[in-house]
């Protein structure tokens, strides 16, 4: 199968997938809503170098991505299960294809949540991050999506059910959350202190932030992108092996 | 060259499950083969080892001239698959899913186009073309699996029991598509526990048990093997045991099938009349009597001890 007729049979299985675009939608902004609720005034503590929305913001966009991209996983399960998946392994369609369109629909979708969330966001009061900033964070929105999509695909094609959802979920969850997330590095303590500053997410995190809590900067921003770069390998990677080991 | 070729082929599953165990098979092109079998034979197994889904763990199997296993993608390319269970998108419309099966293929947009016009009006689905498939009957969903199958015109069709839970005319729609696609020129290899779909359709029939083919042939060569009818034999009252007595010098006992006593006459026919009146002299009520020829479930009763009794379809699975 030619270039061009891979592209097109990735784009076909990423239309397929847009069919549950609405999945998830709502859930990072409700979160983003919560969180700020509840704990908006640690941005009163010392040492917090920015409003609590804004600081908090490029973490629900991740978390939408988390969810979009598991979501990704869950469905393969439910593909596997209900013998779909088969149908796609059978057709003459290169296996980097199958995974491509499954993963990169994620990252389309991730958009989705994202700018509901923006919209929401920006009607509270959230600072404009300028265009760049905005670009930026939107770009890592879709790499995490790619990430999580290529995570809950290795564990759809490990398990082949549905029920390994919450290992597919809370794999991302955990990885963002072990991040600056929800306070400065130098306000974190003890071993998610250590986390944090080792977790490669957390440079994401910052590039994704940088915008929204102050101007972009070429050094904010490609240890972001080196660190997705380099989660893209790994898990993408353990996606291919999967799928190889799926079937012949 | 044969279109489909085994040497031993096996699967084992975790925990030493043997599902295959050292199938050959040599199929030619253009033959209609049906593998019967009950669940849980190795049926399965052995098609989705044909078909590139799963590895064999032993033994080798080539289709269409090709390696299942070192050649793959030219196997992908040159089958076409409609697996038990069809899988299909409920949300997705019958042509949708013929273009997305044409895309994968690699056909152009243009071609998927026109495959899908042609394949849903072969199949008898224009009406439902753009209704989701969600809305589909059983026998609907089987057609549409079959014509999103041909997209790429297979040499070889894998069809695994292609009517397992359809009614009768939705199963015979399937049957006479077969085999116009087979007088087509496709080589034909379908799974089914149905003894009339092998009997109607196969140029040949495998029967498998255990994970193991346990006789060969054209079906009526399969039948004539077995040598003779048998006489089904219903009583007025409860007193099989002792029909079994009487009929016993007759000829050949068979296990008996709900409640009825069965006895193989050697003569055929004209072995009926001596049974009667030996029954009748014994004072055994007859309620019914029935000389039945081989079929190939006696075949299978034979070569494997019991009966192929595969699951009814379910009322109301028709369109």
């Amino acid at each position: 199968m030619g270039w061009r007729k891979s592209m097109e049979a990735t784009w076909a299985l990423v239309r397929r997938a847009a069919n549950e675009l609405l999945r998830g939608v709502l859930a990072p902004t409700i979160f983003f809503l919560g969180l700020t609720s509840v704990f908006g005034a640690l941005d009163n503590l010392a040492g917090f170098p920015a409003p609590y929305k804004d600081w908090l913001i490029p973490v629900s966009l991740l978390q939408g991505a988390g969810f979009t991209g598991a979501a990704t996983g869950v469905n393969l399960a439910r593909d596997i299960e209900q013998g779909w998946f088969d149908r796609l392994l059978v057709s003459p369609a290169p296996r980097p294809v199958i995974l491509a369109g499954l993963v990169l629909s994620a990252a389309l979708r991730s958009l989705i949540p994202a700018i509901f969330l923006l919209i929401v966001g920006f009607a509270i009061g959230v600072q404009w991050p300028g265009l760049d900033g905005l670009l930026i964070a939107l770009l890592v929105v879709m790499g995490m999506g790619t990430v999580a999509a290529c995570w809950g695909t290795t564990l759809a094609l490990k398990y082949r059910s549905q029920s390994a959802a919450p290992l597919m979920q809370a794999g991302m969850l955990l990885l963002v959350l072990t991040t600056t997330a929800y306070a400065p590095l130098a306000l974190l303590t003890g071993w998610l202190h250590t986390v944090a500053r080792y977790n490669p997410v957390t440079q994401v995190v910052e590039a994704a932030r940088q915008g929204f809590i102050g101007s972009v900067t070429w050094g904010n921003t490609w240890p972001g992108l080196v660190a997705l770069a380099g989660l893209l390998a790994v898990l993408s990677a353990l996606a291919l092996r999967g799928m190889h080991r799926t079937a012949i | 060259m044969p279109a489909i070729e085994a040497n031993g082929l096996e699967r084992t599953f975790e925990g030493g499950i043997h599902a295959v165990a050292g199938v050959d098979l040599d199929v030619a092109e253009k033959e209609i083969y049906a593998f019967l079998g009950p669940n849980g034979a190795g049926k399965t197994t052995t098609v989705r080892m044909l078909t590139t889904l799963l590895q064999p763990t032993g033994g080798s199997a080539r289709v269409a001239g090709f390696d299942v296993v070192a050649e793959a993608a030219n196997v992908r390319r040159s089958i076409g698959v409609a697996l038990q269970e069809a899988a299909l998108d409920p949300l997705m419309t019958g042509r949708e899913l013929i273009r997305l099966q044409a895309t994968l293929h690699g056909l152009s947009r243009q071609a998927g186009r026109e495959k899908a016009d042609s394949l849903l009006e072969r199949v008898d689905l224009v009406d439902a073309a753009d209704r989701q498939v969600g809305t589909y009957s059983g026998g609907m969903r089987r057609r549409l699996d079959l014509a999103s199958a041909l997209v790429h015109e297979p040499k070889v069709l894998f069809l695994d029991e292609p009517t397992t839970g359809l009614d009768p005319v939705s199963r015979r729609t399937i049957w006479e598509e077969v085999e116009q696609l087979n007088r087509e020129g496709t080589t034909v290899f379908l799974t089914t526990q149905y003894l009339e779909e092998a009997d109607q359709l196969a140029d040949r029939v495998g029967i498998i048990d255990f994970g193991r083919i346990v006789a060969e042939d054209t079906p009526g060569r399969l039948k004539a093997g077995i040598g003779h009818p048998h006489l089904e034999i219903r009583l007025v009252e409860d007193v099989a045991e002792r029909a079994r007595e009487v009929v016993a010098g007759f000829g050949k006992p068979r296990p008996s099938k709900d409640g009825a006593v069965l006895v193989e006459l050697e003569g055929g026919a004209g072995g009926v009349a001596p049974v009667v009146r030996a029954l009748d002299d014994a004072g055994l009520a007859v309620e019914s009597l029935d000389l039945v020829e081989p079929t190939l479930d006696d075949v299978f009763l034979e070569k494997t001890g019991h009966h192929l009794e595969p699951e009814e379809p379910e009322a109301g699975e028709s369109e």
